[in-house]
C-alpha cells in the first residue's frame, strides 16, 4: 500500500490525478500537524471512553465497584459513550476528511492553523462535557447528554475547520463516492448540531418533542455523520489500494441519495412504543428496513471492488477497512430486525440496542478509521509502520473485543428480552437471565484495551517517525493470518 | 445542471425531508398539548398533568444528575408489551403525561424496573409470593433502598447511593429522619445516617411519580386489547 501501489493503476474520478503527484507531498506537509493533532487526540479519547467501558463492565456485576459519585453507573455511562462518539470517532473522523478532502482536491489552502483551532474547540468541548457529565452536570437526552456550553464550543471548532474545506473544496467533474460521502456527513453534522441544540435550548420545542428532536440529532451524529465518513473512506481507499475503479459508480451515487434520504428518516425508532405518534414509528421502522438497500448495496459495491486483488488480505488498511464494512452490513441487519415491531417489544429497553451500538461503533465505525490512519500516517510521516506483527495484535485485539462485546450484550438482550415480554415473569428473572452473559463483556474489555494500547504505542513511534523506511510498506505477512 | 451543481441543493432537500417528518411534523400534532380537565358548570376540576413544585422539582434534577435515566425508563408500553401485566402503571402513557417536563426523563434501559408510576400506591404488584416484595415502599423504604438497595431487596444490581447520606455524631435526640438499618450497616454506637438534602429531594420525586389518571387518547389504544390482571 504505497503511493506506487496505491497510485498506479485507477481510473476512478475520485483519484487524484497523476500529474498532481508532485503536490501530494506538499498537501500532506500543509495539513500534517492538524491531522495528526486530530488522530493524537482522538486516540486519547479512545483509550479514556474504552478504559470507562470497562469499570461500566465490572459494575454490572459488581454494582459497588468504584461507587463514588463521579464514577456511578448513570454518570460513567454517558461519560464513556459521548467520549466515544463526540471525543474519538467524530474527531478521527474529522483528520481523515480534512486529509481526503484536500488530497482530492489537489489543494490544501493556506491557513491550516484554522483547523488546528478547529480541533482544540472541539476537543475542548469534549473533555468540558465529559467532565460536566461526571460531575453530575447533564441532559437527560439519550447520546446529547453534553451541556449546551460544550456544543456551541464544538460547534465553533465545526466552523472552522468547515471553513477551511469550504476554500479546500474543489470538484471540476462533480465529486466522486468518496468525497460525495465525507462531504455529506460534515454538513449533515453541523446542519443538524445547529438545528437540534438551538429548537431545545430556546425551548421552541417542549416536552415529549423535546426527546424526538434529541434521538433526531444523535441518531443523526451516528448514521449520517460517522456512518457517512466510514462509507466515504471505504469509496476512497478501497479503488485507490486495490488500483481497480469502483465496482459501479452509478450504482453507488444512487445508493448514496438513497442511504441519506433514509437515514434521516430513522431516529424514532429509538423511542418506539414511547409517548409519540404511532405514525412516526411506522416510519421510522420502515425507514430502518429501507436503509438495508443503501448499506448492503454500497458493501457488496465495496467488497466487490476488493474482491480478488491480491493486495486485499496483505495490506493492514486494506483488512481494517473491509472488516468494517462487512460488520456495518451486520449492524444495518441487526437495525432492521430490531425495528421489526414483535422484535421491538421483546428487546427494546435491554441491552440489545446496546449491542448493535457497539457492534457499529467498535466493530465497524473505529475498525474503518483504524484502516484509514494505517493508510494516512505513512504518507503524512513519510516512513512506513514499524511493525506488522504489531499490527495483526491491533487487529485481533479489536475485532474480536468488538464482536465478542457486541454479541453478549445482543445476546443478553436476546434473554432478558424474552423474559421481558412474558409478564408472568418477574422483573428479578428478567435481570438475572440477561445477566449471564456479562463475564464475557467485561472479558471482551481485555481485548479491547490490549488492541487499543498497542495501536496508540504503535502511532505515537509513527508520529515522531520512527519506523521502517518509506519505500517498501508493511504488510501483512500471511494471507490467512485472520 | 451539472452534477457537482446538483450535489448540496439535493443534500439540503434530504435535511428538509428528515427534519420536516421526524420533527417538525410531530411538533406541530403533540407541540402545543394542554392539560386535561373536567368542566362542570364552569367549575373546573381534575386537571391533569399539574407542573411539579417544591422538592419533588428538586428532586428532579438529583434524578437526572444521578443518572437514573441511565437504568430506569418513565415510558409505560401498551398491553402488546408486558408493561401494565407488570404492574408499571394501568394504561400506557402519552404526550400529554409529560407536557409540564423540559425536557421528559423517558429513559431508554430497562436494568432496574420503569419508574412511571413508582409513587403509586399500586406500583409494581409482584406476587404475594414473592419474598422480596415490600410490604410498602414508603418514604423509609425509599431511603434504606437509596442507601443500600440489597439491604431491602436481595440481589439488587443497583449501586448504594449511599455517598447522599452523610453520618453523623447524635447531640440530643436521634433525628426522626435517621435510617434504621440491619445490624451489620448500622453505624458505631452514638451515631447516626440522615439523608441530605439531595437524598430527600429524590424520594420526594419518586412519591411524586404518579401517570395513572385516565386520558381519553391512552384509554382507547389500551382498549384495543384485553388488559391481563
Amino acid at each position: 500500500m504505497t503511493e506506487a501501489a496505491g497510485h498506479t493503476k485507477h481510473s476512478h474520478s475520485d483519484t487524484d490525478a497523476a500529474h498532481l503527484a508532485p503536490t501530494r507531498s506538499a498537501i500532506d506537509a500543509a495539513v500534517r500537524p492538524a491531522v495528526v493533532g486530530l488522530f493524537f487526540s482522538g486516540l486519547i479519547w479512545l483509550l479514556l471512553s474504552t478504559l470507562f467501558g470497562a469499570v461500566l463492565a465490572v459494575k454490572l456485576h459488581f454494582p459497588e465497584f468504584l461507587n463514588w459519585s463521579f464514577l456511578t453507573f448513570g454518570r460513567l455511562a454517558p461519560a464513556s459513550e459521548s467520549a466515544f462518539v463526540y471525543g474519538w470517532c467524530s474527531t478521527a473522523c474529522l483528520g481523515v476528511v480534512v486529509w481526503m478532502v484536500a488530497r482530492l482536491s489537489g489543494r490544501a489552502a493556506p491557513g491550516t492553523s484554522l483547523i488546528s483551532l478547529g480541533a482544540l474547540l472541539w476537543n475542548g468541548g469534549v473533555l468540558i462535557g465529559v467532565c460536566s457529565i461526571l460531575l453530575g452536570n447533564l441532559r437527560p437526552f439519550n447520546g446529547l447528554e453534553f451541556p449546551l456550553a460544550s456544543f456551541v464550543l464544538m460547534f465553533a471548532g465545526l466552523c472552522l475547520i468547515s471553513t477551511w474545506l469550504a476554500v479546500t473544496y474543489r470538484s471540476e467533474q462533480g465529486p466522486g463516492l468518496g468525497l460525495m460521502f465525507v462531504v455529506g456527513g460534515v454538513a449533515w453534522l453541523g446542519w443538524s448540531l445547529f438545528t437540534g441544540n438551538l429548537l431545545i435550548v430556546s425551548q421552541s420545542v417542549t416536552g415529549v418533542v423535546q426527546q424526538v428532536t434529541a434521538s433526531w440529532l444523535a441518531s443523526g451524529v451516528l448514521w449520517l455523520w460517522i456512518v457517512p465518513v466510514v462509507l466515504g473512506i471505504a469509496y476512497y481507499l478501497v479503488p485507490k489500494v486495490t488500483g481497480r475503479p469502483v465496482f459501479s459508480g452509478p450504482m453507488g451515487r444512487a445508493l448514496f441519495w438513497m442511504y441519506f434520504l433514509s437515514a434521516g428518516l430513522i431516529s424514532a425508532a429509538r423511542l418506539s412504543g414511547g409517548p409519540i405518534p404511532l405514525w412516526l414509528v411506522s416510519v421510522s421502522a420502515s425507514a430502518s428496513i429501507l436503509l438495508l438497500v443503501p448499506v448492503l448495496g454500497s458493501v457488496y459495491n465495496l467488497l466487490a471492488t476488493a474482491r480478488g486483488a491480491e493486495v486485499t488480505s496483505t495490506s493492514p488498511s486494506m483488512n481494517f477497512v473491509l472488516f468494517g464494512v462487512t460488520v456495518l452490513g451486520v449492524s444495518s441487519v441487526l437495525l432492521a430486525i430490531s425495528a421489526l415491531r414483535s422484535v421491538d417489544y421483546a428487546v427494546h429497553f435491554t441491552l440489545f440496542d446496546f449491542g448493535v451500538r457497539a457492534l457499529l461503533l467498535r466493530g465497524s465505525a473505529t475498525m474503518v478509521l483504524f484502516g484509514a490512519i494505517y493508510y494516512i500516517m505513512p504518507r503524512l510521516s513519510g516512513c512506513e509502520w514499524l511493525s506488522s506483527s504489531l499490527i495483526s495484535l491491533h487487529f485481533l485485539g479489536s475485532a474480536y473485543g468488538a464482536c465478542m462485546a457486541a454479541a453478549m450484550l445482543l445476546l443478553s438482550g436476546l434473554a432478558s428480552g424474552s423474559a421481558l415480554v412474558d409478564g408472568e415473569s418477574t422483573f428479578s428473572q428478567v435481570i438475572e437471565l440477561g445477566s449471564s452473559y456479562f463475564w464475557g463483556h467485561t472479558l471482551s474489555f481485555v481485548l479491547l484495551l490490549g488492541g487499543y494500547f498497542l495501536f496508540a504505542l504503535h502511532f505515537l513511534l509513527m508520529a515522531a517517525r520512527i519506523g521502517q523506511p518509506a519505500g517498501e510498506p508493511t504488510l501483512l505477512q500471511s494471507h490467512n493470518e485472520h | 445542471m451539472s452534477r457537482s451543481g446538483f450535489f448540496f441543493p439535493g443534500l439540503l432537500a434530504c435535511f428538509a425531508v428528515s427534519f420536516g417528518i421526524t420533527v417538525y411534523a410531530p411538533h406541530s400534532q403533540i407541540g402545543a398539548l394542554l392539560p386535561s380537565f373536567k368542566d362542570e358548570e364552569g367549575l373546573i376540576t381534575d386537571v391533569y398533568p399539574v407542573a411539579q413544585g417544591g422538592n419533588a422539582a428538586s428532586g428532579r434534577e438529583v434524578y437526572i444528575s444521578q443518572g437514573c435515566q441511565a437504568c430506569h425508563s418513565q415510558v409505560v408500553r401498551g398491553s402488546e408489551s408486558a408493561d401494565i401485566d407488570r404492574g408499571w402503571g394501568s394504561r400506557r402513557t402519552v404526550a400529554r403525561d409529560y407536557i409540564f417536563e423540559a425536557p421528559p426523563v423517558l429513559g431508554f434501559s430497562r436494568i432496574g424496573p420503569d419508574l412511571t408510576n413508582v409513587g403509586s400506591e399500586t406500583w409494581r404488584n409482584e406476587p404475594e409470593t414473592d419474598t422480596l416484595r415490600p410490604d410498602k415502599r414508603d418514604r423509609a423504604w425509599q431511603l434504606k433502598h437509596l442507601y443500600y438497595p440489597k439491604a431491602v431487596v436481595k440481589g439488587s444490581n443497583m449501586p448504594s447511593y449511599a455517598y447522599l447520606f452523610e453520618e453523623r455524631k447524635i447531640s440530643g435526640h436521634p433525628s426522626s429522619d435517621a435510617l434504621v438499618l440491619p445490624a451489620h450497616l448500622a453505624p458505631k454506637a452514638g451515631y447516626e445516617i440522615v439523608p441530605s438534602s439531595d437524598a430527600k429531594a429524590l424520594v420526594a420525586y419518586l412519591a411524586s411519580l404518579n401517570r395513572s389518571s385516565p386520558l381519553k387518547e391512552a384509554g382507547a389504544i389500551a382498549a384495543l386489547a384485553p388488559v391481563k390482571k
